[in-house]
């Protein structure tokens, strides 16, 4: 009987401990809704998740651990990586050419093994609805639930050898033990619990608000400011069939985001098994052979910051692109109907026409981005 | 004391006007969604077939009028003011938000439009609509979201959308490589000299066309679902009043109104079907067993 009496005693006083637990950890969880800004002629619809509405927070919290190295798990400075190691927002939230680590912009992980493809910039990606990476690999449609949006890239680049080959487990306990985390997690939370879930929720609403939308052409667009002579020449040549013909895949005046987000090959191969087969294209996400060599048209805003260019980074300079469009394009079975100009090897500008299809590009350079105080390292916890 | 009685009366008072919302709102719930007993409904399902058959896409198995070999890839298009005619000259223009509606064969929740608009009881003779979008709705940067979004046709050529894009590839026998071509449709430009320079647009041309669908004629009952099955006959793009030759046609048509002209000529001339059936509404009625 005693030890019955005991045994209730000690359950009761563990339910009263559970429940004091419970009362300790609750905060004062309210976090405060943010609304976007949707800027003139962008899309007004947004790829938020459900389950992971955009924060004040919770962008606070993401932009921390955006720019904490200790996600990778590491302490050790020369072991430490995070988001903004490789995404630097002065090149657009890619790696750029000119780092001093990733030459040529060849960026590796801390394993030593190189990323399979080069960078994609984490711009605009609140308007992305057709899947992440080259490849589309990462989307509402992969049937695993661990590769279908924003939330599961960062996942992939706390685990991947190619990136922080981290593990899980290390980076929630280390980010646990820095104080002023567990605080932050329970006002985005509502708890002090730190878990690669609520890691890759805060981290995705911050690149949810990674937007560019104050270049010169949005300027010219909004009336705020004229193109130069050359400017407007190589717009009308990038929207224009007997021009450079880019505009089907790269967008124009009617898509500010400057692509389709769609997957194309645009005629840079002939030859695509065997030796030549990249298990990373979109026919590998797909299994249709009809996507054999085709990649995900990238945004070409801020294209002036972004080298080296195409999956496989192998254009450094936009004249290199310029010119395989112009005089390089090559003949596949799988080449998109859209590369018509293949008959004649490509578009076939004029030296002129090149130097005004380059300056438009230029005008797509967003320097307000680039320097934008919300977006920048708001220094370490 | 006065203070409570005062928030005695208040509360009655307030009790008084709960209960008379109440009864308000029932009685205008009842108003706000009578019985319907003079319309139905209607819904659209669109078809890609080539030589009567399901268009099987990215397969060179096709054969158009002028022997070229072909595979499809694409086909999105706009249709919009569609029109159910009535006896006498009378019409009902399907408003349903927009009135403009695209249809994507990667897309297939494209592929059924459940028209929002209740159709009135009635005879009908016909059933037509625009291909691509009427001149005083096609109007740049009115589409912000894809995929309509993307059916932007430049500013410089005319502005809007495209009505169509139509992507495939071409092959003739003796071929070794296939060829790409672009079917895209939408504003045309004229040109004042020889060649094809922006500079020398002096006017445009709207190649928007109205198709009437033949054999589109049905009685529209209290309760009744009309499905309109309307099929695009690809290969008739290529044939009808002209045989388009993909050899000799020009791979891009967006700057070339003459091929344009061409093309929506053969398109208003037998591409477009269709095949009329009809539900009648059912009503659920549950049913409990004890």
């Amino acid at each position: 009987m005693i030890r019955l009496l005991h045994i209730f005693l000690v359950d009761i006083s563990c339910l009263f401990f559970l429940l004091s637990c419970q009362h300790e950890e609750e905060v004062d969880h309210h976090p405060t809704p943010y609304f976007f800004d949707i800027p003139m002629f962008y899309p007004t619809e947004l790829n938020i998740p459900d389950d992971n509405p955009m924060t004040v927070e919770g962008i606070e919290l993401g932009r921390y651990l955006f720019y904490d190295g200790r996600l990778s798990g590491r302490t050790d400075p020369d072991s430490m990586m995070s988001c903004a190691t490789c995404h630097i927002q002065a090149n657009s939230f890619e790696c750029g050419i000119d780092h001093p680590t990733f030459t040529g912009g060849k960026t590796f992980g801390l394993s030593g093994k190189p990323t399979p493809h080069t960078m994609l910039p984490l711009i605009n990606l609140v308007w992305n609805s057709n899947g992440y990476l080259w490849n589309g690999l990462i989307s509402g449609g992969n049937p695993s639930p661990y590769h279908q949006n924003l939330e599961s890239l960062v996942w992939m680049g706390i685990v991947a050898p190619h990136e922080m080959a981290g593990d899980t487990n290390r980076t929630k306990a280390l980010i646990q033990s820095i104080k002023g985390y567990p605080e932050l997690f329970a006002k985005v939370f509502g708890s002090q619990e730190v878990t690669v879930d609520r890691i890759s929720k805060a981290i995705a609403q911050f690149v949810r608000t990674l937007v560019s939308s104050d270049c010169k052409f949005d300027r010219y667009m909004r009336g705020e400011e004229q193109l130069t002579e050359s400017e407007l020449s190589g717009y009308i040549l990038f929207t224009t069939e007997e021009g450079a013909d880019c505009f089907h895949c790269h967008g124009g005046s009617g898509n500010p985001l400057w692509t389709t987000s769609l997957y194309y090959n645009n005629g840079k191969d002939s030859l695509f098994t065997g030796e030549f087969e990249d298990p990373r294209d979109r026919s590998h996400v797909t299994g249709n052979s009809s996507d054999l060599g085709s990649y995900k048209a990238p945004t070409l805003r801020n294209i002036a910051l972004t080298a080296p260019y195409m999956h496989d980074g192998r254009y450094k300079t936009l004249d290199e692109v310029i010119e395989f469009y112009s005089h390089h394009v090559v003949w596949s079975p799988y080449i998109d109907p859209l590369m018509h100009h293949v008959s004649r090897g490509g578009v076939q500008l004029t030296p002129k026409e090149k130097a005004d299809l380059k300056s438009f590009l230029m005008a797509l350079t967003d320097t307000v981005f680039i320097h934008n105080q919300a977006f920048s390292d708001p220094g370490g916890l | 004391m006065i203070v409570r009685e005062g928030g005695l009366m208040g509360m009655r008072s307030m009790l008084v006007v709960m209960a008379w919302m109440v009864l308000t709102m029932m009685c205008a719930c009842d108003g706000e969604e009578p019985e319907s007993e003079d319309h139905g409904k209607i819904i659209f399902t669109f078809f890609h077939r080539v030589e009567g058959e399901p268009l099987q896409i990215d397969t060179m198995i096709y054969t158009n009028a002028a022997g070229n070999h072909y595979l499809i890839t694409e086909v999105q298009y706009f249709i919009s003011d569609v029109i159910l005619h009535q006896s006498g000259g009378s019409g009902f223009l399907i408003d349903d938000w927009t009135d403009i509606y695209y249809i994507d064969n990667d897309i297939p929740s494209t592929m059924t439009w459940e028209v929002f608009d209740k159709i009135p009881a009635g005879s009908y003779d016909s059933v037509s609509f625009m291909f691509g979008i009427s001149q005083e709705k096609n109007i740049s940067l009115m589409f912000v979201n894809p995929p309509e979004r993307d059916m932007f046709w430049p500013d410089v050529l005319g502005g809007g959308y495209h009505y169509m894009k139509l992507n495939g590839k071409w092959l003739n026998d003796g071929m070794s490589q296939n060829r790409p071509f672009e079917f895209h449709l939408g504003i045309g430009q004229i040109y004042s000299g020889d060649t094809i320079d922006v500079n020398d647009i002096t006017g445009f041309v709207h190649n928007n066309f109205r198709v009437t669908l033949p054999g589109s004629s049905f009685q529209m009952t209290t309760g009744d679902t009309v499905h309109v099955a309307v099929s695009m006959n690809i290969e008739q793009w290529f044939t009808g009043p002209h045989t388009i030759d993909l050899s000799t046609f020009p791979f891009n048509i967006m700057q070339c109104q003459e091929c344009m002209r061409v093309g929506c000529e053969n398109g208003k001339k037998g591409v477009f079907t269709v095949l009329i059936s009809k539900s009648k509404e059912q009503k659920s009625k549950s049913k409990t067993n004890f």
